[in-house]
């Protein structure tokens, strides 16, 4: 089974219907596959700050949500994480494609891409990088559980040791 | 028109449903006319209500979900407009008070003073129920409709600079956010 696959069942077996997300080539092989099943309802935003606003409604009404987006769109995040999620404590797993990282093409994904992990950390939010098949289900089930039971978001970064990156 | 008075009188239409109001004024208003549970007050997020709004208003498909926006806070999320053309919540009526100015930060003059008609900026993002109000009996009259009538509605409201701060008892966000939950129990 794909790692894309296995982000799929196990947002399904946690009842996370509602995506919210800005595409990259890496996130759209999840996206894809969700498109393609009625459990799930997806919605495209323009702007990745606009994901977590609309995932922070969804959780206000009670739904849970995940949100998709690339590492460079994580910048465009920051304001709604540290002035809306932490404060009210609002939980949903960010899956993050990291850019960047090994065999990257493009240089102007290079800086915000290394530059996610220190981001995470300056705003105490837990981030899970799985490199493996093996450490992909402990991950981001664990992270799942945990995002729901602390009330915050939680990132799961997807790297090209697991994905393949993009090449180009 | 005067927002706390348009504030009043909106909220006077309503029983039980959903607001999300925008950061500054538009909470303090919202909560100065009524602190009720359903009532989601922005303390940051800048921009962002609309978007909540219309996060609110997909999860609960069934209740009519307004939101307090303001002038400034939509230009700074304009793709937002976009985002709810194409989702279509038939809940959401987007009510932008707009005062032509950032408000909150001492009353800096924003784009729409200078010449930018968001009812426009609505309509050519999609949006079909579009409608313009600079009167508390035409504020009254449209939001009778956008309340009945399947949206998404926007209501550009053209409010007075405001003139004095009602002071409010603010209640923790993390509160908020668990009262306002319980709602859609
Ligand atoms: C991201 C961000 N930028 C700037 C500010 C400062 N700020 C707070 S309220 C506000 C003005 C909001 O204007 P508008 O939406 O028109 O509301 P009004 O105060 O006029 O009701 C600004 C610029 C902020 N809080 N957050
Ligand atoms: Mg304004």
């Amino acid at each position: 089974m794909s790692w894309a696959q296995r982000i799929v069942d196990l947002l399904k077996a946690q009842d996370i219907r509602f995506i919210v997300y800005v595409p990259d080539m890496v996130v759209w092989q999840v996206l894809q596959l969700m498109e393609e099943d009625p459990f799930f309802h997806l919605v495209a935003a323009t702007r990745e700050e606009e994901a977590l606003g609309i995932a922070s409604g969804a959780y206000a009404a009670r739904k849970r949500s995940a949100v998709f987006m690339q590492s460079s769109g994580f910048g465009n995040c920051l304001n709604a994480l540290g002035s809306l999620c932490i404060p009210y404590r609002i939980p949903f797993p960010m899956f993050i494609s990291l850019r960047g990282e090994l065999g990257e093409f493009n240089i102007a994904q290079v800086a915000l891409g290394r530059a996610v992990v220190p981001i995470l950390d300056s705003l105490a939010l837990q981030h899970f990088a799985p490199r493996t098949e093996a450490e992909l289900e402990p991950m981001v089930d664990g992270a799942i559980r945990l995002c729901y039971s602390s009330r915050t978001p939680v990132a799961v970064l997807l790297a090209p040791m697991l994905t393949g990156g993009k090449r180009g | 028109m005067d927002r706390l008075e348009a504030t009043r009188l909106l909220v006077g239409k309503l029983s039980n449903e959903p607001v999300v109001a925008n950061l500054g004024m538009a909470t303090r208003d919202l909560c100065a006319a009524q602190d009720r549970d359903a009532n989601f007050y922005m303390w940051g997020a800048m921009g962002l209500a609309s978007s909540v709004g219309l996060g609110v208003a997909l999860a609960t498909p069934d209740r009519k979900v307004v939101v307090l926006d303001g002038d400034g806070s939509i230009l700074m999320n304009l793709g937002s407009l976009a985002t709810i053309a194409r989702e279509r919540p038939r809940n959401l009526v987007h009510v932008v008070c707009d005062n032509q100015q950032w408000g909150e930060t001492g009353g800096q003059p924003t784009h729409t003073a200078t010449g930018t008609d968001l009812a426009s900026v609505a309509r050519g993002a999609g949006i079909s129920k579009v409608a313009s109000a600079s009167t508390l009996e035409e504020l009254g009259k449209v939001m009778d409709r956008a309340l009945k009538e399947d949206g998404p509605w926007c209501v550009v409201a053209r409010i007075e600079p405001d003139t004095e701060r009602p002071t409010i008892n603010r209640i923790e966000p993390e509160v908020n956010l668990w009262r306002f939950r319980r709602t859609f129990e």
